[in-house]
């Protein structure tokens, strides 16, 4: 079974074999490389500033600065960071729609990209501005972010060959929960992480040849769910061992893990696209 | 000397006895998932390094963060900056590695290292000079003239460092095609395996 847009939307098939020979695809077709390179600047840019949103949330960063503070200086970035990922991305994306059309990769993206503006315009960012409480509409806005987040999850993990790149997730979440555990938490996460990926090493090179496809898949597979698994139990015992930072609690800073990842999700299933 | 040094880094280093046995650069380019995730990670890893980098440099500009003091941000953003550039770092010399005279002939890779070296370059003028008096603007919503300057100059040459690094993945100027003569000069087109062909010297 197929996940890809031409499954969920066959009728539409001979519009989008139109779509890069009529404006604005034929238009941004001899300069698709300027405007990629257009649609990388603003994921940096969204990239960055949800970065530093959210990990204020969480209770790192800038923590000189209330979360409303650092939420009021980076609201026009994240604003012209996600204008400038839509609108290349459609530019891009109707120059290029067969592929995208036919892309499993493309189905996990757009999930991510529309858990990602609720996640950030409907939770973050309002959390931020009451310093880290959570409002009656941010609760729902969070049901249905993490809804689609999981949805497009699922997508890129059941995609093959696309799945290898929930890895870039994985790696995103461990990084993040190093950066923000301390102590005696954040060495005792490190030591299992790096016994995890050693393990990982000797099953994957030593005990299954490099080249047994057929056991490595499913070896990965597994490793993937004990590598989240040890990230996410390590970023719940951080976020309920380190206290309120500003007014956000539990809630709050469990959903700025999840504003933040959800748009690593969403740019890893982009670069998947040109993988498979 | 050096494309000597990178044809052994290609082809010889960790070749096994066999005639067909891979190099691991060979292996590594050659990977069914591992070069993959590599320049994903080499990508994704912008959004922790020139996406902070750019909210620095936006401060410096005076036009975020004016009421938040310029050694707060540094000490409270730059870590995760230097964080992922050393992922950039690590993931772009294996991505490197994987086709080393691929890259020593693209001439997009060595605009980008030219751009890479003036951003490291601004860097340390920046360190040593620039913010040596930072503690008399440290906490001014607009940093001086010099400040300023440095920013704008990190700001363009991370974009151009972007630019022509998305821009090595597209063969409008790979040797062996008909190229100007500046092309192929620029490029070393005559060392590589293809070899350099000047559009000046085909048959109009």
């Amino acid at each position: 079974m197929s996940l890809a847009p031409q499954d969920f939307f066959p009728a539409i098939a001979p519009w989008v074999a139109t779509l890069d020979d009529t404006f604005p695809g034929a238009w941004v077709k001899p300069y698709f490389a300027q405007w990629e390179v257009l649609h990388l600047l603003s994921i940096a840019l969204l990239g960055g500033a949800s970065i530093l949103l959210n990990l204020r949330l969480i209770g790192y960063g800038l923590t000189d600065e209330t979360p409303a503070e650092v939420e009021r200086n980076v609201r026009p970035w994240m604003h012209l960071g996600v204008a400038g990922v839509i609108v290349t991305g459609l530019l891009i994306g109707a120059s290029n729609a067969e592929r995208l059309y036919t892309s499993e990769a493309f189905t996990a993206k757009m999930l991510g990209l529309a858990a990602a503006i609720v996640l950030t315009y409907g939770v973050a960012m309002p959390a931020a501005r009451r310093d880290g409480a959570l409002g009656g509409a941010g609760r729902l806005w969070a049901l249905a972010g993490l809804a689609i987040f999981a949805l497009g999850l699922l997508v890129f993990g059941v995609s093959k060959l696309v799945n290898p790149g929930l890895w870039h997730v994985i790696t995103a979440a461990a990084l993040v929960v190093l950066f923000v555990t301390r102590g005696l938490t954040r060495i005792l996460y490190l030591t299992g992480l790096v016994a995890l990926i050693a393990v990982q090493w000797v099953m994957t090179h030593l005990v299954i040849p490099p080249d047994d496809f057929a056991r490595l898949d499913p070896a990965n597979k597994a490793f993937a769910w004990v590598f989240a698994a040890w990230v996410l139990g390590a970023a719940v015992v951080q976020v309920v061992t380190a206290g309120r930072s500003g007014g956000a609690g539990a809630a709050t800073k469990g959903l700025a893990y999840a504003a933040l990842l959800v748009w690593v999700m969403t740019a890893a299933a982009g670069r998947w696209i040109a993988f498979a | 000397m050096l494309r000597d040094f990178l044809v052994w880094l290609a082809t010889r280093l960790g070749k096994g006895p066999g005639e067909y046995d891979l190099s691991w650069s060979e292996a590594l380019a050659g990977s069914l998932n591992f070069w993959g995730l590599l320049e994903g990670t080499h990508v994704l890893a912008l959004m922790l390094f020139a996406g902070t980098i750019f909210l620095v440099d936006l401060r410096l500009l005076g036009v975020a963060f004016k009421k938040t003091p310029v050694s707060v941000i540094s000490d409270r953003v730059l870590p995760l900056t230097v964080a992922g550039f050393l992922l950039m770092v690590l993931t772009g010399v294996a991505l490197f590695y994987a086709k080393p005279l691929v890259y020593y002939h693209n001439l997009w890779f060595r605009l980008k290292l030219v751009f890479l070296a003036l951003a490291l370059i601004n860097i340390l003028v920046f360190h040593w000079r620039v913010q040596r008096n930072r503690h008399d603007w440290d906490a001014a919503p607009r940093p001086p003239a010099p400040a300023r300057i440095s920013a704008t100059v990190s700001i363009l040459a991370w974009v151009a460092v972007i630019t022509f690094g998305r821009f090595i993945a597209y063969d409008w100027y790979e040797c062996g095609k008909p190229l100007p003569r500046w092309a192929n000069a620029a490029q070393e087109c005559a060392t590589s395996d293809r070899g350099a062909i000047d559009l000046e010297d085909m048959p109009q």
